[in-house]
C-alpha cells in the first residue's frame, strides 16, 4: 500500500504546475518565432539573449515576468509588456537590467512596463547597484496615448521619471531603432554605447518625414556617425550586440556599485610600466610638431587598461578612464594630433562631462597637458565658447576628488588654468620640456614687440621669450611643485594619488555636481 | 569610385603641401600640413588611395571644414 501524501492533492499540484509551465512559457518565447527568426537571421540578439550574455551565468532573477499590457485587448500579445526586467551580476556584481524586446509590440512604452523600469530604477537607487537599460523601443505605445485621457492616465504621473542624481551608475546601449524614452534614459546614462545601424532619436524617421515633408534617412537621423562624431552622445560605438554589452561590463567594471563607496581596485597586470623608459619615443623633436598622445597614456597606466570614451568627438582631447596601480582613474589629455591640441567647443563639453562622472563616483582624475589655448575665432564664439570654458572651470572647481596635474609640453593662457594649472589641481607637476606661458612666444613677440619673425631683433626677442617660458621660472617659486623626468611620471603619479587619497571619507567624494545635466 | 574628401579640421593656412595629383598613398599618409596656433597639423589619407585633386596652394588660408584634397579610393 503507497502512503498517501499529505496535503493538497496530487493532481491540483499537477494543475498549478503545468498552468504556471505554460503561463511562463508564454511569456518566454516573446513575439513569437517568426520575429525572433527574422533577428536571428539579421545577425542581432534578442532581449533575453542580450540579458543572458550581460548577465553572469544563473545570476538573472526576473521582475516581472507575467507582465503585460493593461489594455485588456492587448493583453494576450503583450508578453512582459516588451520590456523585460530584472537583476543579475555582472562580473560578481548586482545590477538591475532593462531590456526592451523589439519582438513584443515595437517594445514601446506603456502603463505596465513604465512600472516595472520605475521598480528598477527605485530598488538600483536605494539598494546601491547600476542600472543597464539595452534601448531598442518605437517610443510611445499607440494608441494607448492617445486623446486626453490617455495623456493624463500614462504619461507624467512620475515626476521623478527623468530625475537625474547620478547616485548610482547607468549604462546603455542603443541596439535598434530607438525613440522615446528609450532615448532619453541613453543621453541620461554615464555611458552610452551603440551599435552600427542602429537609430536614437527623438521620434522615428517616418515621424520626422509626416512632421517636415520630406524624406529623412533614419542613419542621418540619428545614426551612429552623427551621434559619435557630431552630438557626441555615443561614448562608444560598435559592430556586434555582443560588443556592446562587453563595453558596458568594461565600463561597470571601473565604477562603484553606487555613489558612496571608492571604485573597486584589480590586480595590477605584468608589464605595466614597462614603456615608461621609451616615452620619449612618442614625442616629436620639434615644439611645432604633433603626436598622438594615448601612445603615452598606454605607457603610463596599468597595461591595457585605457578606456577611452567619445573618441571621435571632440578629438583635440582625450578622456578616459583607466587604471594606475589597480586604481581607477580618469584621464584627461590633450591631443596634439588633431588641431594641434588647441581646445574647442566640442572638447570642452567632453571632458566637462567628464569631470562630472569621474567626480561622481570617486575617481580621481589626472590631467596630461599640452595644448597651445583654446581655438579662437568667430566660429567658437558662434558656439558660445566663453560658457564652455568656464562650464569647464566651473566643474574643475566643483569637483572633491583629487587633480593631479601634469604639463608635458605646452600649457598656454587660460588653458593652462582649464588643464589644472595653479591652484586648479592639488598637485601639479611638468616635464623638462614643459613651455608655460601666456601666449606662445612667437605671437608674444608679436604682441609685446611689434615683430614679425623676418624683422630684426626677432630671434633675440623669441629667445628670451621662450627662456622664460621654461618650466624651471615656474618651479622656483612653486607653483608647479614638482619637475619630473618623462620616464618618472608613472611612478610620480603612483606615489602622488597614494598621498592624495580621501583618508577621511574613505576614498568618497561630496559630489557637487550629481544634478549637473548629462548633456547641455 | 566615389572620391573622399580630406578636410581642413582646423582654421588656418597650408604650409607645405607633401603629396601630387595621381599620387598613390598607403593609409596614414600626409597629404598635406597646415598651420594654426603655432602647430603643424597634418591632413591624413586615412585609408589610403589616389590623390585625385588638391584644391589648395601654399600659403593659402582655409578654414575648418574645408575641403582641401580628394583622394579615390
Amino acid at each position: 500500500m503507497s502512503a498517501e501524501r499529505p496535503g493538497m492533492a496530487a493532481d491540483l499540484r499537477a494543475k498549478i504546475d503545468a498552468d504556471y509551465n505554460a503561463r511562463r512559457a508564454k511569456a518566454l518565447a516573446m513575439g513569437g518565432p517568426a520575429k525572433l527568426e527574422r533577428r536571428k537571421a539579421e545577425g542581432v540578439l534578442n532581449a533575453r539573449e542580450r540579458i543572458d550574455y550581460l548577465c553572469d551565468h544563473g545570476s538573472f532573477i526576473e521582475s516581472g515576468l507575467f507582465s503585460t499590457s493593461m489594455v485588456p485587448e492587448a493583453s494576450d500579445r503583450s508578453p512582459c509588456d516588451g520590456k523585460i526586467a530584472g537583476f543579475g551580476r555582472i562580473d560578481g556584481r548586482d545590477a538591475a537590467v532593462v531590456a526592451n524586446d523589439f519582438t513584443v509590440m515595437g517594445a514601446s512604452s506603456g502603463a505596465t512596463n513604465g512600472r516595472k523600469i520605475a521598480h528598477m530604477k527605485r530598488v538600483a537607487t536605494q539598494r546601491g547597484m547600476p542600472l543597464v537599460f539595452l534601448g531598442e523601443s518605437s517610443g510611445a505605445r499607440m494608441p494607448d496615448h492617445m486623446g486626453s485621457r490617455g495623456m493624463g492616465a500614462l504619461l507624467g504621473n512620475d515626476g521623478a521619471q527623468y530625475q537625474r542624481l547620478r547616485e548610482i551608475p547607468w549604462a546603455s546601449a542603443t541596439l535598434g531603432f530607438s525613440y522615446g524614452s528609450s532615448s532619453w534614459y541613453s543621453v541620461m546614462a554615464d555611458f552610452h554605447v551603440m551599435r552600427k545601424g542602429a537609430v536614437l532619436a527623438v521620434s522615428s524617421s517616418l515621424l520626422a518625414s509626416l512632421a517636415i515633408r520630406e524624406e529623412v534617412d533614419p542613419q542621418a537621423l540619428g545614426g551612429w556617425k552623427l551621434h559619435a562624431e557630431v552630438t557626441g552622445f555615443a561614448d562608444r560605438v560598435v559592430d556586434t550586440d555582443e560588443e556592446a554589452l562587453d563595453a558596458i561590463k568594461r565600463f561597470l567594471d571601473y565604477l562603484p556599485s553606487h555613489h558612496n563607496m571608492a571604485p573597486p581596485v584589480r590586480p595590477v597586470p605584468p608589464g605595466s610600466g614597462d614603456g615608461m623608459a621609451d616615452i620619449l619615443d612618442h614625442l616629436p623633436s620639434s615644439r611645432t610638431q604633433v603626436y598622438d598622445v594615448r601612445k603615452v597614456i598606454d605607457a603610463l597606466v596599468d597595461r591595457d587598461s585605457f578606456f577611452e570614451l567619445k573618441p571621435r568627438f571632440g578629438r583635440v582631447a582625450v578622456t578616459g578612464l583607466s587604471r594606475l596601480g589597480g586604481n581607477t582613474v580618469g584621464i584627461v589629455a590633450n591631443n596634439p594630433l588633431v588641431k594641434g591640441g588647441a581646445l574647442d567647443v566640442d572638447a570642452c563639453e567632453k571632458i566637462t562631462s567628464f569631470i562630472v562622472l569621474c567626480d561622481s563616483f570617486n575617481i580621481p582624475l589626472v590631467f596630461l597637458v599640452d595644448t597651445p589655448g583654446f581655438v579662437i575665432g568667430t566660429e567658437a564664439e558662434r558656439r558660445r565658447a566663453p560658457g564652455k570654458i568656464m562650464n569647464f572651470m566651473n566643474a574643475l572647481a566643483l569637483t572633491t576628488m583629487p587633480k593631479l596635474s601634469v604639463v608635458l609640453r605646452k600649457s598656454y593662457g587660460q588653458a593652462y588654468l582649464n588643464m589644472g594649472g595653479g591652484r586648479n589641481s592639488d598637485e601639479m607637476a611638468a616635464w623638462p620640456t614643459a613651455e608655460i606661458s601666456f601666449m606662445d612666444p612667437q605671437f608674444a613677440v608679436k604682441v609685446v614687440h611689434g615683430l614679425d619673425p623676418d624683422a630684426e631683433g626677432y630671434a633675440a626677442r623669441f629667445g628670451e621669450m621662450s627662456r622664460a617660458s621654461e618650466v624651471w621660472d615656474i618651479a622656483s617659486i612653486y607653483a608647479v611643485q614638482s619637475v619630473v623626468r618623462p620616464q618618472d611620471t608613472r611612478d610620480y603619479l603612483l606615489r602622488m594619488l597614494d598621498v592624495h587619497q580621501l583618508r577621511l571619507t574613505h576614498g568618497v567624494g561630496q559630489h557637487m555636481m550629481r544634478a549637473w545635466p548629462t548633456s547641455y | 569610385m566615389a572620391g573622399v574628401e580630406l578636410k581642413a579640421d582646423v582654421t588656418g593656412s597650408v604650409w607645405k603641401i607633401l603629396a601630387t595629383a595621381g599620387q598613390q598613398l598607403a593609409p596614414g599618409d600626409t597629404v598635406m600640413i597646415l598651420e594654426s596656433m603655432k602647430m603643424e597639423i597634418p591632413v591624413i589619407a586615412e585609408d589610403g588611395g589616389t590623390v585625385a585633386e588638391i584644391r589648395v596652394t601654399e600659403g593659402s588660408p582655409v578654414t575648418e571644414g574645408q575641403v582641401v584634397a580628394v583622394v579615390t579610393g
